[in-house]
């Protein structure tokens, strides 16, 4: 690869960001412009408010609601002025990349959670500085921070997958409490087949763009991963993923989901039945209400994903980061934290519903109330971020592929993931 | 007089020297006058196409080929020299890749299939309005051209539900004459024919209104004529309107040719490329590698597209007989 | 004029697959008053349910004027320009001779073959040290000249007549002036062929404006709309075919524009 004489930064830590956690959270202080000791890798925010002016990307929703949530951070920093401008996510991360490479990033911005190890290998962000502490935030969610052991950014929001299901069919077939393991959610579902009409019992992607977020899951929580523990390298063929992958090929082998789904039908297949279970994420509900109609809410419900070893999910959401060239460092980081305090996080979560990355954030009424966001909440304890590998997309691509090769042309698990080793490591982890 | 048919370069002046007052036109032709006021003006006229062309096109393509040669990955892009000189390394790469051999294979045969059929379906829809229909022509106009201004969220919805498997009007409409349809898209051996269909559909509109203005030169006198003469309809459509039309058909079929040597949309929105990479198209997977970042092999993978473009648009030119 | 036969025939024909092709565009507006829970309905339904405007009030919450404007100007600017330009380069290309004529058509014609993907970076980078980046003018300039503009106008003038050059020499019109007082008159059609396709690619053009806008105050209407309806996980389709609806008006008020006010009748394009 190119000879230039940057400094790699870029090995990628699993979970070994726990122990790494451990480390930072011993120095440093929460909340306090005053600055603790100085971080290794990050200056210390400036003391003080926040003066001079700042530009703030933020995609989608978020970007239209995010200046409403300023407000307080203007109060208490009157000198500065705030520029946010929304972002569609639509070609986001082609604007992103644009901006580094012509110099023009913002100083902070909303950071796609698998953009993380690519911007960090392109030098753009900065690290965090010690003075916001990390350790309240999910596991999976700092690690999707985290490159080479050290925190970039942090998290904002989060979201994981969780399997939604028909509870009336599901008493129509008998029954009552959720599955809790491999054996039960295949059980589950060959009694909605079986006994509530349904024509598959659950909606599986079988292969193709994205797939991987659904075995993964599967992979993890078998005990597997595709990435060993220095995040250095792959490991794509290991028993464990080779059970699981053989777990998932049997939906489709034993007719229990569809090797050939029509697109966009999934709220539409839930909600008259035809496929009432499948796994995805809070957005969700509203999407399956919407259709439903009145009442539908209580019609269905989630659960955590089965339990192999562990029941383990994908992380995701967004993360905050700081772009280095921002000529205002100080008030950027001010900025972050005044964002990752738990009272502004719940904040955020009333105004748009996205799910603190914060555990404190929680334990507010706004959150807790809500029976289903319990159980995203129990999932967030256990899920986890894809490899913070910078060429993962392009991995995660050729994975994809491999799954359609299982699910749609009976290709052997074993020799899929043999495939997808030695492309992955073609690829490389762009170190 | 009726236009030109073959168009070759512009032939000698003949004619008087310079710009003073009318004199019979003379015999010999007299070019050095003549030739610098014309190619002053030539030059003068393509000025400020040409020098915008330079600044805004001409070298970030110039840069973009250079980069071809190198093993530019994202991670350079602050700073684009410091990068390998691979030479073709890029290029036999993409070669060795079965995806975008793959890639290559299918854009082929979406070229094959759907430039003809729009180019006819355009022309017939063109002849049509010209001659067949004298007030609406506007709403069928418009109507017909109405795909190509479509939100493409819109035609995706409606062509998905058109292809659906079980609920699928397509299959549907064959229930009833007893043909039990295929899953159109899902189909590995019929995803691709689908597409085509749809692109046929989505883009007749545009060479539609490019022929009605190449039909608007055609002079109705030669047809008057002809039809004196006792000439049928299509016989006239053959021997006039088409040889009339001939540098419109060129243009048609060029640009034709080259916006779906690059399709994109139809199998991105409609397929991601899928099932098993039965629909991706060479544009698309360039775009993918864009998205890794893999920008040395991307930019060889789309010059060797440009290279398969220039070579098609090469013999279409000489088909047509066109300089 | 050419004898019709049996146009009552043509006309139901041509009916028939008019309602065919037009169904799209026709779903595209009746969504845009349905609600999400109906958008996601498998089947599609064709009429609302329960019609709402709801989708379109939501469009207004932001500048839309604003994002009108920009689209506006840009869109102007570059068909204008084109037709222009491309005319001018077009005609000489067709009926001049003057130096490297020939390898300046070539090179012009190879850039239209390159996919556009290639460039986009170096494009955008370009723009930036130039120092216009966020600006209208680098919405602009890039467009303002196109190899396809160039060769439409070409291959139309090639269409046209020699003799009215021959013509305009005897007349002892100079060069420059034949071109704009005998030729550009008759471009009639391709203007507004040209004008059509240029401003629909300028109008619709999505990526281009979205890099190069770091405020929102120069976003064009398709960046707006993608902003307001695209999640990272969902799409709000109410919104987005709302949105597509509006940003069509305007192409098809261009569309019958031109076509009215540029294609002439035979009759009038004075070959003699």
């Amino acid at each position: 690869m190119s000879p230039t004489a940057r400094p790699t930064r870029r090995t990628v830590t699993g979970l070994g960001a726990a122990a790494a956690l451990g480390l930072l959270a011993a120095c440093g202080r929460p909340d306090d412009d005053t600055g603790g000791e100085a971080a290794a890798s990050a200056e210390p925010i400036g003391e003080g408010a926040a003066t001079g002016s700042l530009t703030v990307w933020a995609m989608g929703a978020e970007g239209e609601k995010l200046p409403e949530l300023l407000k307080g951070f203007q109060e208490q920093n009157p000198d500065v002025t705030v520029e946010v401008t929304p972002v569609p996510w639509d070609s986001a991360h082609d604007k992103f990349t644009s901006a580094i490479a012509a110099g023009t990033a913002p100083d902070v911005a909303q950071v796609g959670s698998t953009w993380m190890a690519e911007f960090v290998g392109l030098d753009a962000l900065e690290p965090t500085p010690e003075e916001i502490a990390t350790d309240d935030y999910f596991a999976g969610a700092l690690e999707s921070v985290t490159v080479d052991e050290t925190v970039y950014g942090v998290p904002w929001y989060v979201e994981t997958r969780v399997v939604f299901y028909r509870t009336d069919l599901a008493e129509q077939a008998g029954i009552t409490e959720p599955p809790t393991d491999w054996e039960g959610l295949v059980e589950l579902a060959q009694a909605y087949q079986s006994q509530a009409d349904a024509t598959w019992g659950i909606s599986l992607q079988p292969g193709g763009t994205g797939s991987w977020q659904t075995v993964m899951p599967l992979i993890w929580s078998g005990g597997g991963n595709v990435v060993d523990e220095a995040g250095e390298a792959f490991t794509f063929e290991s028993a464990q993923n080779e059970e699981a992958l053989s777990y998932y090929q049997s939906y489709f082998t034993d007719g229990i989901a569809n090797p050939a789904p029509a697109d966009g039908t999934t709220e539409q297949d839930f909600v008259s039945g035809a496929v009432p279970m499948f796994i995805s994420g809070p957005w969700m509900m509203s999407a399956v209400e919407a259709v439903g109609g009145e009442g539908f809410a209580d019609k269905y419900g989630v659960f955590t994903m089965p339990t192999k070893e562990t029941s383990s999910s994908f992380l995701g959401g967004a993360n905050l980061g700081v772009f280095q060239g921002t000529e205002n460092r100080d008030a950027a980081w001010k900025l972050v934290q005044y964002l990752s305090t738990p009272e502004v996080q719940v904040q955020w979560f009333a105004q748009s519903t996205d799910l603190p990355s914060l555990q404190q954030g929680w334990e507010d009424d706004a959150v807790a109330s809500n029976e289903k966001f319990e159980v995203f909440r129990e999932q967030l304890d256990t899920a986890l971020a894809p490899p913070v590998v910078a060429t993962w997309e392009q991995v995660a691509a050729s994975f994809d592929a491999q799954i359609e090769e299982v699910c749609k042309n009976d290709l052997a698990p074993a020799d899929a993931l043999a495939a997808t080793q030695s492309e992955a490591q073609g690829i490389g982890t762009g170190a | 007089m009726s236009a030109s048919t073959t168009a070759t370069g512009p032939g000698g002046a003949t004619g008087p020297t310079g710009d003073v007052g009318p004199s019979p036109a003379a015999a010999r032709p007299r070019r050095s006058r003549r030739g610098a006021a014309e190619a002053r003006a030539g030059l003068l006229l393509a000025l400020p196409f040409v020098l915008l062309f330079a600044v805004f096109t001409a070298w970030p393509v110039l840069q973009s080929m250079f980069m071809s040669f190198t093993d530019m990955r994202i991670s350079d892009i602050r700073t684009p020299f410091a990068v390998d000189f691979v030479g073709l390394e890029n290029y036999r790469a993409a070669f060795a890749d079965p995806v975008f051999r793959r890639a290559a294979m299918n854009t082929g045969v979406f070229v094959l299939l759907g430039v003809p059929l729009t180019i006819i379906a355009g022309l017939a829809a063109a002849v049509a309005l010209n001659h067949g229909v004298g007030r609406l022509r506007s709403v069928f106009r418009i109507g017909f051209y109405s795909p190509v201004i479509t939100s493409i969220v819109a035609v995706a919805v409606v062509w998905r539900f058109l292809l659906q498997p079980e609920t699928g009007l397509v299959n549907t409409v064959l229930s009833w004459v007893g043909i039990d349809g295929p899953h159109w898209l899902g189909d590995q051996r019929t995803a691709l024919l689908s597409l085509v269909v749809m692109a046929v559909w989505r883009n007749f509109g545009t060479s539609m209104i490019i022929f009605l203005a190449g039909l608007q030169a055609v002079d109705p006198g030669l047809h008057e004529a002809a039809a004196l003469d006792g000439a049928g309809r299509w016989r006239r459509f053959v021997s006039i309107t088409l040889p009339s039309i001939r540098p419109t058909m060129l243009f048609v079929l060029v640009t034709t040719s080259i916006g779906y040597l690059q399709f994109f949309e139809e199998p991105f929105v409609m397929t991601s490329g899928g099932p098993l990479n039965a629909t991706v198209s060479a544009s698309m997977y360039t775009y993918n590698q864009f998205g890794f970042g893999n920008y040395g092999v991307a930019g060889a993978m789309a010059y060797l597209t440009f290279l398969v473009i220039g070579i098609v648009t090469l013999v279409q030119f000489r088909l047509m007989r066109e300089k | 004029m050419l004898e019709r036969r049996s146009p009552v025939l043509t006309y139901i024909v041509l009916t028939v697959f008019l309602l065919l092709v037009i169904t799209p565009f026709v779903w595209m507006i009746l969504g845009s008053l349905k609600t999400q829970g109906e958008l996601l309905q498998v089947p599609p339904t064709w009429l609302p349910d329960a019609p709402t405007l709801d989708n379109f009030r939501r469009l207004f919450d932001r500048p839309f004027g604003r994002f009108f404007t920009n689209s506006a100007l840009v869109a102007v600017a570059v068909t204008a320009g084109n037709l222009l330009l491309s005319s001018m380069f077009g005609y000489a290309l067709a009926h001049l001779r003057f130096p490297f004529k020939k390898l300046l058509f070539v090179l012009v014609l190879g850039c239209l073959m390159i996919p556009g993907l290639v460039t986009f970076i170096p494009q955008y980078v370009l723009v930036v040290n130039l120092g216009l980046a966020d600006t209208l003018p680098a919405l602009i300039l890039p467009f303002l000249v196109q190899p396809f503009s160039v060769f439409l106008m070409r291959q139309f003038f090639l269409g046209l007549p020699r003799e009215l050059l021959e013509a305009g020499r005897i007349d002892g019109v100079g060069e420059i002036a034949i071109f704009f007082r005998i030729y550009l008159p008759l471009a009639g059609p391709a203007f507004a062929t040209l004008g059509i396709l240029t401003f629909l690619g300028s109008w619709n053009n999505f990526l281009w404006p979205l890099v190069v806008s770091s405020s929102e105050s120069t976003y064009t209407l398709p960046v707006a709309l993608a902003l307001i309806s695209t999640g990272q996980n969902e799409t709000d389709y109410g919104l987005l075919l709302a949105g597509a609806t509006l940003i069509v008006l305007p192409i098809l008020v261009v569309f019958l524009f031109f076509q009215r006010h540029f294609i002439q009748g035979i009759a009038s394009t004075g070959i003699k």
